[in-house]
């Protein structure tokens, strides 16, 4: 579950600000389209972020063929007086 | 109304937060029904336009994208019939799924796994041109959201069947919400 997330995120978001950090410029196409140079090509990007939906998807199904109890996590009510 | 404390240990860290039942059962709603009829919206617009024919999406647009190796075989024949049928059906299922709140897990994941192709294969037709975050890669995190916070269980099918014997086995509990 962790390692599908931290792709999903290294993909999109690290890569993404790394992009912008260091690529070229943003320029604007006529359509208003951002285009900018890829410091990581975008196959490799692409290949990241799939590889971690994979993952996730991966988690669900053996999750579901394993039968796994819940994880250990506790909830607790606390009645509040305010109207949320 | 009330709040509720969630308390877990995430990445080796004792976390806790708050969240109000009614606003996360409200919103959860939300999210199931937008979902699902965003879903149940692109199914019945190939029902009605019915023959639906997914070659120029796997066979075309599909090409030089990193799905391509794994869709290319569903270009043609028989496995492409399989798609033109799949496809429409799929996305009503999972749409009436969402909606009406019955197996919301298992219609939320394959809604995730369909979207996982548009994504990927939309992304590339567009040359990626407004960046890697888009309404697909949204959607997959929706279907996700509903997985994760058991969507079924509000205003749900799932909470009936939830009552019945066949359910009662935990595996197949974990199809319903």
């Amino acid at each position: 579950m962790y390692v599908g997330g931290g792709l999903v995120v290294l993909g999109v978001v690290v890569i993404g600000l790394l992009d912008m950090l260091l690529g070229a410029g943003h320029p604007v196409d006529s359509e208003g389209a951002i285009e900018h140079a890829a410091v990581v090509p975008i196959d490799i990007r692409a290949g990241i972020i799939l590889l971690g939906l994979v993952i996730w998807g991966l988690v669900a199904v053996y999750k579901f063929a394993a039968g796994s109890a819940p994880s250990g996590s506790t909830t607790g009510q606390t009645p509040s007086g305010m109207d949320d | 109304m009330s709040t509720q404390s969630i308390r877990t240990n995430f990445l080796g860290t004792e976390t806790s937060f708050s969240v109000s039942g009614a606003w996360l059962s409200y919103w959860i709603l939300l999210l199931r029904l937008t979902a699902g009829w965003w879903m149940l919206h692109a199914g019945l617009d190939k029902i009605w336009a019915w023959p639906f024919d997914a070659s120029w999406f796997v066979g075309g647009a599909a090409q030089g994208t990193i799905l391509a190796p794994f869709v290319t075989p569903f270009s043609d024949g028989i496995l492409l019939a399989f798609v033109n049928v799949a496809v429409p059906l799929g996305q009503t299922a999972i749409g009436l799924g969402l909606i009406l709140g019955v197996l919301t897990r298992t219609a939320a994941f394959f809604g995730a796994f369909m979207m996982l192709f548009f994504y990927f294969i939309n992304g590339y037709g567009g040359g990626w041109a407004n960046g890697m975050v888009t309404g697909e890669l949204l959607g997959i995190m929706v279907f996700g959201t509903i997985v994760a916070l058991g969507a079924g269980g509000v205003l749900a099918v799932d909470n009936r069947l939830r009552e019945m014997e066949l359910f009662e086995n935990t595996r197949l509990r974990k199809l319903l919400g």
